[in-house]
This record gives C-alpha cells, sequence and structure tokens, in this order.
C-alpha cells in the first residue's frame, strides 16, 4: 500500500478497502539511502495499527539489495542496508521483511547460494541476540536474468544451508513462479505445483503469498503483474488459492497494477473466491431505438453473478427498471456484436446490445 | 471485392455503381431507398437514423460477401445514418454481374436481409413530434 504522507498512511489506505494485511516499503526501494525512522513516525505507526486492527504487516525490502553479490563492496552494502530494513521492520513491529535472494550476476551459482546463505546466518544470529522477532521471508523469484530463488529446490537447498531458523521463510509469488515455469492453471497442475513446493520446501515455511497474475506466459520468465483472474494464471488458480485449507496460515497480499483504482476491486474478488461466493461481473448493455432515449443513448453498466446469461441479463433489467420489462420478448440481443440467444453465457467485460425490431432501408 | 459501410454524407450511387462495373459484367443493377412525405398517415419533416454502427457495418460486409458467392457478383452496399432529408437516399445496393438474372436476385436479397437483421433504426421527424420505428410499430420520442 502506498505511503507517501507517512508510512502509517499504508495501514490507513489499507483500512479504507477492507485489507487485513499489508505489505509495505519502508524506505525508497530504489535507493540506497534510508533515513533511520523517527520516533513520531513509529508512534504513529503503532497508534494507526491499533486503530485499524490489521494484525498483519509486512515490508518489501529495496531493490538494489543483492545479499549474494559476488563483489565485496555491493555484498556489504547489501547486508547493512538489508540490517537496516529489519532494524525498521522491527520498531514497527512488522511481521516479515520480504526480500528477492539475490542475483549471481554470472560469477557462479553455487557460490553465490553460498553467499546469501553466509548473509542470511550472520544477519539472523545478530538479530537473534537483540531478540528481534521480525522474520525474513525469501520470495520465490521470476527467474529473470541472473536471479536466485527462482526454482523450488533452490530456496530448499538454501533453508537447509542457512539451518531451520523460525525467523526464515518463504514468500511465494503467484505470478513469479508462473513466469518460471510452476503451473497452476487446472486442477492437476495447481496439485502437482503445491506438492512440489511442500516437497522441496515445505507448506509450513510458507508465510506470506503475493496474489498476482502474469500478463507473461508460463515458463517466460518475465515478471509483470496482472490483475487477479485477467492474466495467463486464470481466475480459477486464485479460487483454489484462496479457499485451499493448506495455505489458511499465510496471509496473501496483493502486487497487482493501478494500486489506487484496482487495489480494492482485486482484493474484493479474493475475498469472494475466499469464501467460496460467485465472481459479479461487469456487463455493457447497449440500448437502441426507443430504448435509446430511456438513458440518453449511454451505455449502461449492469453487474451480474458470474456464469449469466442474456436471459438472466433481461430478468435484471426487468427488476431495475419497469420499462424494460419484456425484453426478451420484444428484442433481440447482440453479445460483443454478434447476435446471441437467450441461453448464451455471458463473460466479464462483454458488451450486449437490446435490438427491437429494426427499420434500416 | 464486396463492400459493406454505414457513412454519414450523401450516398454517391453512380460511384458504387462503377465500383461493381467490372468489364466482366453485363448487367448493373442497382436499388436506392430514398425517404418519402408520407408514412402510415403522417407527414415526415425528415428522417433521422440511428444504428449500432460497429455491427451494422460488419453486418453490411458480411451480406455483400454471401450475396458474392451465392450468385457470382460483385456487391457494394451503403446506408446512411444520421439526419436524411426528404428524396434524399437513406440506402443503396450496387450488383454487378455477368447476367440480369444473378444481378435482381441478388439486390433484392441484400435489401430484404439487410431490413431484416441489420441493426439500424429510423426515427420519423413530424410536424406533430417524433417517432421511433420499430418493426410494425411507431413510439413516441423523447425529444418531440
Amino acid at each position: 500500500m502506498p505511503t507517501s504522507g507517512g508510512l502509517y498512511k499504508s495501514l490507513l489506505a489499507g483500512k479504507a478497502i477492507g485489507c487485513t494485511a499489508v505489505q509495505l516499503f519502508t524506505s525508497n526501494p530504489r535507493q540506497w539511502n534510508a533515513a533511520t525512522l523517527k520516533d513520531t513516525e513509529i508512534e504513529a505507526f503503532q497508534a494507526a495499527r491499533e486503530q485499524t486492527g490489521i494484525p498483519f504487516a509486512v515490508a518489501h525490502d529495496s531493490y538494489l539489495i543483492n545479499l549474494a553479490a559476488p563483489s565485496a563492496e555491493v555484498l556489504e552494502r547489501s547486508q547493512q542496508a538489508f540490517r537496516a530494513e529489519l532494524d525498521r521492520a522491527e520498531q514497527l513491529q512488522l511481521q516479515w521483511v520480504v526480500t528477492h535472494a539475490g542475483a549471481h550476476l554470472n560469477q557462479g551459482e553455487s557460490e553465490a547460494m553460498e553467499r546469501l546463505a553466509e548473509s542470511l546466518r550472520q544477519i539472523l544470529a545478530a538479530t537473534d541476540a537483540e531478540g528481534y522477532r521480525v522474520g525474513i521471508a525469501l520470495e520465490t523469484t521470476a527467474g529473470q536474468g541472473t536471479g536466485l530463488g527462482w526454482r523450488f529446490e533452490q530456496l530448499g537447498q538454501l533453508l537447509r544451508d542457512v539451518g531451520a531458523h523460525p525467523r526464515l521463510g518463504i514468500c511465494l509469488d503467484t505470478c513469479h513462479i508462473f513466469v518460471a515455469g510452476y503451473d497452476l492453471r487446472d486442477e492437476a497442475a495447481y496439485e502437482r505445483t503445491w506438492a512440489e513446493f511442500d516437497q522441496q520446501i515445505g507448506l509450513k515455511n510458507l508465510k506470506v503469498i503475493h496474489a498476482n497474475d502474469a500478463k507473461k506466459p508460463l515458463g517466460s520468465r518475465v515478471d509483470r503483474h496482472e490483475h487477479i483472474g485477467k492474466g495467463e494464471i486464470g481466475i480459477e488458480a486464485f479460487a483454489r488459492l484462496a479457499a485451499d485449507p493448506r495455505l489458511q496460515h499465510a496471509p496473501i497480499v496483493i502486487e497487482t497494477p493501478d494500486a489506487e483504482i484496482m487495489h480494492v476491486v482485486n482484493l474484493a474478488k479474493l475475498k469472494r473466491l475466499a469464501a467460496g461466493e460467485p465472481l459479479d461481473m461487469t456487463i455493457r448493455v447497449h440500448f437502441f431505438g426507443h430504448y435509446s432515449d430511456y438513458f440518453a443513448g449511454e451505455p449502461q453498466s449492469v453487474t451480474l453473478p458470474e456464469g449469466a446469461t442474456v436471459r438472466d441479463l433481461a430478468d435484471h433489467l426487468a427488476k431495475r427498471d419497469p420499462r424494460l420489462t419484456g425484453l426478451e420478448r420484444s428484442c433481440r440481443f447482440a453479445v460483443d456484436e454478434e447476435y446471441a440467444n437467450l441461453d448464451a453465457i455471458l463473460t466479464e467485460e462483454a458488451t450486449v446490445a437490446v435490438l427491437p425490431p429494426m427499420s434500416g432501408g | 471485392m464486396a463492400e459493406g459501410r454505414m457513412v454519414t454524407t450523401r450516398l454517391d450511387v453512380a460511384a458504387m455503381e462503377a465500383a461493381v462495373a467490372d468489364v466482366a459484367n453485363g448487367a448493373i443493377c442497382s436499388f436506392v431507398g430514398q425517404v418519402r412525405r408520407q408514412s402510415r398517415g403522417r407527414e415526415v419533416s425528415y428522417l433521422e437514423y440511428n444504428a449500432y454502427v460497429p455491427m451494422a457495418e460488419k453486418m453490411l460486409l458480411r451480406i455483400a460477401q454471401q450475396a458474392e458467392e451465392q450468385w457470382g457478383c460483385q456487391v457494394a452496399i451503403q446506408h446512411r445514418i444520421g439526419r436524411i432529408e426528404l428524396g434524399e437516399a437513406s440506402v443503396a445496393v450496387a450488383v454487378g454481374s455477368p447476367h440480369r438474372a444473378e444481378a435482381f436476385a441478388a439486390c433484392r436479397w441484400c435489401i430484404d436481409t439487410l431490413k431484416e437483421t441489420v441493426p439500424i433504426w429510423k426515427k420519423e421527424v413530424c410536424p406533430d413530434g417524433s417517432f421511433w420505428i420499430e418493426g410494425e410499430e411507431a413510439l413516441k420520442a423523447d425529444n418531440s
């Protein structure tokens, strides 16, 4: 959630749209230099946490941090910056800092994995000594460039190398794993992917879920987030995910585009899926002939449950406006500019035209 | 090449006929529909044509293509929308074919099919108000 005007604003914005989990950046994720938090900022955040009652809040670390960096200088800088991330998160009483596993930059993958494991061991030990509660959640990545952590077995190995630790876990990003080659689209694929996750990493190590659809196809290794159900992964997978009893311990965070206007839509969608409720879809309806006078020639937006037919639409319109009674008898219908019969099933964003007897010629 | 278009300007029937006047064609047959003064006993001042334009355009082209295939001819269809004055053309079909029987048949089929299936509606604007024409019905329009 956005933090402009103060970190606590992310909680207020989250509360406003009904979030029970919030993820934020505690500093500019594209800069190295992060100021330490002022007491007033920490107090404002805690007050907002109490006021909103949002139980779960996590940070995402800076994109510049590479805890596997081959260059000693960058590695040290990354370790310091990551420690500062943990410091801020601990002060704000966040549960996890989500971080990408770093990149090997073509300087040897196994050496990079060793450096990463060593970075994590050191940071965990140092913060253990100070009684920190905030954990580190390694995020599954998309496999872009030389990034580490896009194969489950690699993350599993990392967890074993660092050694089991209650403050170390995994954040699974649905978009990342999908473009990394883990399919989720139908039931069999979904089950295969989770079975592999459980085998390589262990479901108990799953601490956070990033629910994002993908703009790019399976295995493309290109990370572009899409709105829930609107991308290559599709709504079916998110329906399974949101209601999956094995995953209920891991809160879901969304990182979909156009946050200001679309987070509320994507969140509502996930909540309905989690509750096993049918999703609504939005249909545009164009009216012609004398019906167009009722709406000044403007298309109307209608919300119907997923799977509704043209006949359901006609019933809905009659209930909403008695002047529209009996359209199914008096008019023909077009869906996306083609004639459709009353049993045709409508889909999200369909354009329906109500066509009274014509008089062209 | 079949042509089917919705236009907002005066129809140029001569240009449509020229477009189907391949030298292989011995017959050019056109139908032109124009705005008449009298309708169902009412005096008409002018007509206002409305359409679901993207679908109408698609359907006009489809009708022209289907006729070309069925009768082995060349077809151009245009329908005008917006305000059309008395005596002006609202629709034109031009068919060119080697022989007249196919040209007549295709031309007639095109205009009949257009009237039944292309989403276009006319509003008759009369001295005593405006009326949407929907099949056999004339319904008083809001802005009258």
